[in-house]
């Protein structure tokens, strides 16, 4: 049973030694690097989505140009509200 | 032949054309390097599970920490009803990890970084998921386009909205990979040909920029494949614990 308690504490060791440089610095920098990228696809997604389906809409209906430029802001407006989405996410799980 | 960097990119036939029903089904080198990263993967964790010992070795130990650390994932950002769905976001998250890290070695190619491979990974996760949400709810899944507390007239605007960020989820999620493999590769190929054009005598700025890069990529590499497989588990809570 020795041999297995030893183990354990080894074990215990290497864990509190690991907690501590849980995250380097440059770790950091990478993550807060791809969470900036993420806002910003998350914009320009759901821009291009809304744009795209008044464009549709409009040879639809041959309504052009009005669907695409209502959808244009449509689509900025979901684009704003990933955006916060992402954002209220982070922040909770920091 | 090293000053495009675009070159890298280039989809080229390997071996016969097959030809079924006028769709072209030759095996090109994309093919080649997703069957590695496939092969490499079921290897991998063969090798690793396959002696359980109680001290582990290398293999077994990185093996149980992949799998440790996204069964805790899904249980922190999905809830433990979550937990059917393990093999299909580890699988995932295993095989863009794996694509992106092998389009890390030199003259291979990196199959994320063509959007048609990234864009049919996410439209798979979409329908998935949305199929997923009619299955566990019904037409009362349609409620998440609906948020609760919204003055009359403004809930067809605000329904619009929703159904726009809702379809702009694939979208953002296979260019954002797609993205970040490409920009970080192109960019990795245009400091190696400065250092090439630079000389002897100039050359080591780049180099130096060329080796921070690396270090930059392969870290990147790993963050979006855990980005993609995270964003998964949201999507997939966000269908079975409806909350709106």
């Amino acid at each position: 049973m020795t041999k297995s308690e030893d183990f354990k504490t080894r074990l215990k060791i290497a864990k509190s030694k690991n907690q501590k440089k849980y995250l380097s610095e440059g770790e950091k920098r990478g993550s807060f690097m791809g969470n900036a990228f993420k806002l910003g696809t998350e914009l320009v997604a759901a821009v291009g989505v809304g744009t795209i389906i008044g464009f549709i809409l409009d040879s639809w209906f041959g309504t052009k140009p009005w669907l695409i430029i209502i959808f244009f802001f449509l689509g900025a407006a979901a684009g704003m509200l990933n955006v916060f989405r992402t954002a209220n996410r982070m922040q909770k799980e920091d | 032949m090293a000053n495009n960097p675009m070159q890298q990119f280039n989809v080229y036939k390997i071996g016969p054309e097959i030809n079924i029903g006028g769709v072209d089904l030759s095996f090109t080198n994309a093919s080649l390097f997703m069957v590695i990263s496939a092969i490499s993967i079921a290897l991998f964790l063969y090798l690793g599970t396959k002696e359980k010992k109680i001290v582990p070795d290398k293999l077994q130990l990185l093996s149980e920490m992949l799998y440790g650390f996204v069964a805790k994932m899904i249980s922190d950002t999905a809830g433990s009803k979550a937990k059917p769905y393990f093999p299909f976001i580890f699988s995932l998250f295993m095989f863009v990890l794996l694509c992106n890290m092998i389009g890390m070695l030199p003259y291979s190619f990196t199959v994320t970084s063509h959007i048609i491979v990234t864009l049919i990974l996410a439209l798979f996760i979409f329908i998935a998921v949305t199929v997923i949400g009619f299955i566990k709810h019904g037409f009362k899944y349609l409620s998440i386009f609906v948020p609760s507390g919204v003055p009359a007239i403004l809930l067809p605007l605000i329904t619009v909205i929703e159904i726009i960020s809702y379809l702009s989820r694939p979208v953002s999620l296979s260019v954002r990979l797609f993205a970040n493999m490409m920009a970080g590769h192109t960019m990795l190929k245009v400091f190696g040909g400065f250092v090439i054009s630079l000389g002897i005598l100039g050359g080591w700025l780049p180099l130096s920029f060329s080796v921070a890069l690396t270090g930059l990529e392969i870290l990147v590499a790993f963050l979006q494949a855990y980005v993609f497989a995270i964003l998964t588990c949201i999507y997939l809570n966000d269908a079975l614990n409806l909350h709106h």
